[in-house]
């Protein structure tokens, strides 16, 4: 039995201090659990949908037919005969038009011959006419399924002589038809689910087992080599709590006889005569410690330990509720009422609520950071969600442009703080060598969540409407707010750090290093430029005029995220193995702006396609190395203010590209149209991207260390 | 009611599939609504379209609304057709009911939003809604093209869930049993699935229990991952410190006795 207590670990594969291997079985139980009901569920519901609807469609051609009995019956009672009816097609191509759910109409004599027929060929439909030709029909008529067609036969009488039929038809697979938009909408309830399962199970599994164990293999590693100073601090009721249960009460049982054993020593040193005695118990007392080492201060120390997968979740529901309005703001502020004067033009108010909510972000990280710094990431969090949730809530109340503008702004403001907050938590539970991790943590999270939110965003408001999903954007971020007060609660924040602000001033002077000028006016500024002007602000426009749904557009704009997902992950390594980051922005700002212009050679809805995936590609693209050139190109300023506040700065610039963007898009649309305003923006875009590669050049590699002689 | 890992996996899956299963539901049910609704209006549109015909065949020969006595009998007839329909009736371009479907409506006047359809440049049909009705109407109109009325056909709200309402409630059964029955599943899925983390916790738990009793076996150096080895380690050290302690304890007391 003893031999095989530490062989059976053995037994199972799965390790307990990493997550992969337990979530890979948890979500492979997600596909199997949400899969298969959604699949039969959308069968049964089709199939009894279409039963449903079956007997109405019946109604609707009888409804026809009747009134072309009626007309046919009115004109062979004049005394025209069946056959020579005048005008019979084009009477049948009016109704046809204007009951799209009518495949065809026919006129057939008593022997079942087709005398006039629209929208089927003869050859589909003669043999059964003719097959049932003698039959007689009561004036409810009959029903027949013929080739894919249902077919309704109504009698046409003179005098109570049977003389023609009048046949009424439709598409057997009509209703289906009708029904299939809604799979697109289950396909993308499925992967929005399946996305938040994974981010739920990872959290469990995170939060619950390989976090948790990841404690207690650090106390492990220390205690392997006698180090008994330090115990797990998990008070979980689940198996890994009762696990550490038992684990800290064998450590606590081994400290408690170190403690009796040197409080007998100290007893018998102090009390015992006999001095050698005294001598000897000393040096039991040394023999032990050197060999274990344990806690000074009479107790093992109590380890919590901060994860930055700790904020993943509550980070993943608040961006999918910010991003949710993503996909119809534009739509949404044409459909507010607007004060237009000779400044604030219709288009120009419609492209204010994204411009002002840029304008919060930008404002918002500007003491973001200090303050997070001052009251620490929960408390900012906190308080970040007071301007999001009111603003979010407003969003949805608003009646009128302005006043949406205005509520945008303050959402964006707790936008700001919330991110920010997020971001020094991840960057503080961080070391050097896990932090690249713990931002992929939070990359990860922002691209998921711009995935699902945009993409159920699009699907949401097309069914319950603009106003409504604002409601449930705050119901996500209050569930957000709670699970982070919650979780950060639970772990020990420490007392937060009065860190010095940084004067302004002296950081200003990084503006002299002209590769960083040169970055941000002619990369940073036009990549978020065409991100708000083109993919928030007139994509949506020029998709809603085209006559896409909701959904529709919903669908073709979450490529962005998709592409973007797909392409940094690989650019971040290839810019990591090649060094080529310069080149990488340049090459990304060319793309996007030259995917933008592609409107110029193709009409549709394909150019925006390509413009959406040539932006993904572009941010992709240049995202990632744009930051990693930073150290390189500022080494000097990195080295004096530090690499957090320059690329603070950085971040802050770029957003005023965020608010050009829209601004400048709206402009360009009052005067050009949407297809001018697309193709204006993709030049300018393009235009400031091909002086950023002809610069581009000149960048070198490796730290630029000539400002420090400019420097004084 | 502690929360197993199990439980918590379960939880945590049974509150998606419910969530997930009732937006479907929900967009299945908004879908088919849409749908049935349009063709339920379709039908009604077509049946005011024949009234409508027929009524502007007479007005074309010069007769005015008011004189088209047989037109009471059509939309008499049509009503009667249809139990559905709750009333027909048509009024001229001031708002007064000339022909309705019940008779006791006649000379009473429409609603006014009834009538802004037919100050619209557009003559095209329209619907609107009303208490308990909807409403689907078409303008009638001269062959000089002028607007001298507006036919119009109410049929209840609610058709919808009236008409399929027990459909629709055995689907939604259907629906909960799915979501049930495969509730179930996450739960005994889940708890084999965490199956493999419980043994490895109770295997440990067993080495430590051993360790605290000085049972435990030494190092195991054929440990799977960096865990298991340190684990082992542990145990070892763990034993090695309490059995270490209980012979210096033993040693001071010997010495302790030595007067």
């Amino acid at each position: 039995m003893k031999s095989n207590a530490l062989t059976g670990l053995r037994e199972g594969a799965m390790r307990l201090d990493s997550s992969r291997s337990l979530l890979i079985r948890l979500l492979m139980l997600a596909v199997l659990v949400l899969v298969p009901p959604m699949v039969i569920g959308s069968y049964r519901a089709l199939d009894n949908f279409k039963r449903g609807l079956g007997p109405e469609m019946d109604l609707k051609a009888a409804a026809i037919a009747r009134d072309l009995v009626a007309q046919l019956e009115r004109a062979v009672g004049f005394g025209i005969p069946v056959d020579k009816l005048v005008g019979v097609d084009e009477f049948f191509a009016q109704v046809l038009s204007a009951n799209p759910e009518i495949r065809y109409l026919g006129i057939t004599d008593a022997k079942g011959d087709i005398l006039f027929l629209r929208g089927a060929l003869s050859e589909q439909l003669n043999d059964a006419y003719r097959g049932r030709s003698g039959r007689a029909l009561d004036d409810s008529g009959l029903k027949a399924n013929i080739a894919d067609f249902v077919d309704l036969a109504l009698p046409v009488h003179v005098r109570d002589v049977p003389v023609a039929q009048v046949h009424v038809g439709f598409d057997q697979d009509y209703v289906a038809a009708q029904l299939f938009g809604i799979f697109y909408d289950i396909a993308v309830v499925l992967v929005v689910s399946l996305i938040i399962a994974f981010e739920v199970l990872l959290f469990v599994v995170v939060f619950n087992v390989s976090g948790p164990m990841k404690l207690v293999a650090e106390v492990v590693a220390h205690a392997r080599r006698g180090d008994f100073t330090r115990v797990p601090g998990i008070t979980s009721a689940d198996e890994v709590g009762h696990f550490v249960r038992i684990f800290n009460s064998a450590m606590r049982q081994v400290d408690g006889a170190y403690r009796g054993l040197m409080a007998y020593i100290d007893e018998v040193r102090s009390g015992h005569f006999d001095r050698e005695v005294a001598g000897q118990v000393s040096e039991i007392a040394d023999r032990v410690r050197f060999l274990f080492r344990f806690h000074p201060s009479g107790a093992p120390l109590v380890l919590r330990e901060k994860l930055s997968s700790d904020v993943r979740l509550p980070l993943f529901l608040f961006i999918f509720a910010e991003e949710l309005s993503r996909a119809f703001m534009p739509l949404y502020a044409q459909a507010l009422p607007s004060p237009a004067g000779w400044l604030l033009t219709p288009e120009l108010l419609i492209a204010l609520p994204i411009a002002v909510f840029m304008a919060g972000i930008a404002v918002g990280s500007l003491w973001a950071g200090a303050v997070t710094e001052r009251l620490g990431s929960r408390k900012v969090f906190q308080f970040g969600l007071a301007p999001a949730v009111l603003g979010c809530v407003m969003s949805g109340l608003a009646h009128g442009v302005i006043e949406l503008s205005l509520w945008r702004g303050i959402a964006g403001l707790g936008y700001a703080l919330v991110t920010v907050a997020c971001q020094s938590y991840i960057s503080k539970t961080t070391v050097d060598s896990n932090r690249a991790t713990g931002l992929g943590s939070y990359v990860g999270a922002v691209l998921t969540a711009a995935i699902c939110g945009t993409v159920a965003g699009g699907v949401l408001a097309e069914r319950i409407g603009f106003g409504p999903t604002f409601f449930v954007s705050t119901a996500l971020i209050l569930v957000s707010g709670w699970l982070l007060s919650h979780l950060l609660a639970v772990v020990d924040h420490g007392a937060p750090v009065a860190a010095p602000v940084p004067s302004g001033r002296p950081l200003l002077r990084i503006f002299a290093n002209w590769r960083f000028t040169v970055l941000v006016l002619f990369a940073a500024i036009p990549a978020k430029m065409a991100l708000t002007g083109y993919f928030f602000f007139l994509v949506p426009l020029t998709l809603w005029n085209s006559d896409h749904s909701l959904a529709e557009l919903a669908r073709i704009m979450v490529l962005y995220p998709l592409v973007m997902l797909a392409v940094s992950s690989q650019s971040t390594r290839l810019a990591d193995q090649m060094g080529w980051r310069i080149g990488q922005v340049a090459l990304g700002g060319l793309i996007g702006g030259a995917g933008i212009l592609s409107m110029l050679a193709f009409d549709g809805t394909l150019p925006l396609v390509i413009g959406i995936v040539c932006l993904g590609v572009s941010h992709g693209m240049s995202a990632s190395p744009q930051l990693a050139a930073i150290p390189d190109i500022c080494w000097i300023e990195c080295n004096r203010h530090g690499r957090t506040q320059v690329l603070a700065l950085l971040r802050t610039l770029e957003r005023v590209g965020s608010v050009i963007g829209p601004l400048l898009a709206a402009a360009f649309l009052l005067h050009w149209g949407v297809k001018g305003a697309v193709i204006g923006l993709g030049a300018v875009v393009l235009a400031m991207a091909a002086i950023f590669a002809m610069v581009a050049g000149a960048y070198g590699s490796g730290p630029h260390l000539e400002t420090e002689e400019d420097v004084p | 009611m502690s929360w197993s890992l199990a439980r918590k996996v379960s939880a945590a899956l049974i509150a998606i599939l419910v969530c997930t299963m009732m937006v479907t539901a929900l967009f299945g049910f908004f879908k088919f609504q849409d749908v049935m609704s349009e063709l339920v209006r379709s039908r009604y549109s077509f049946v005011a379209f024949t009234i409508k015909q027929k009524v502007e065949d007479s007005l074309n020969l010069g007769f005015a609304l008011r004189q088209l006595r047989q037109v009471q009998e059509t939309i008499e007839l049509e009503k009667a057709r249809d139990e559905q329909v709750q009333g027909i009736e048509i009024f001229d371009a001031k708002g007064e009911i000339l022909f309705n479907s019940d008779r006791g409506r006649i000379g009473a006047s429409v609603p006014e939003n009834w009538l802004l359809p037919l100050s619209a440049a557009s003559l095209q049909p329209f619907a609107v809604l009303d208490e308990d009705s909807n409403v689907v109407g078409l303008p009638l109109v001269n062959n000089l093209g002028k607007v001298e009325g507006a036919v119009v056909l109410l049929y209840p709200t609610g058709y919808v869930e009236r008409e399929l309402g027990p459909m629709l409630w055995r689907l939604a059964g259907e629906i909960a049993g799915l979501v049930g029955v495969f509730s179930l599943l996450t739960v005994m899925v889940a708890s084999v699935a965490l199956g493999a983390v419980r043994q490895r916790l109770h295997v440990m738990e067993h080495a430590l229990l051993l360790a605290s009793g000085g049972e435990a076996p030494l190092a195991d150096t054929a440990a799977v991952d960096e865990f298991d080895g340190h684990f082992g380690e542990f145990v070892a050290k763990t034993r090695e410190a309490v059995e270490h302690i209980k012979a210096s304890t033993d040693e001071v007391e010997r010495l302790d006795r030595l007067a």
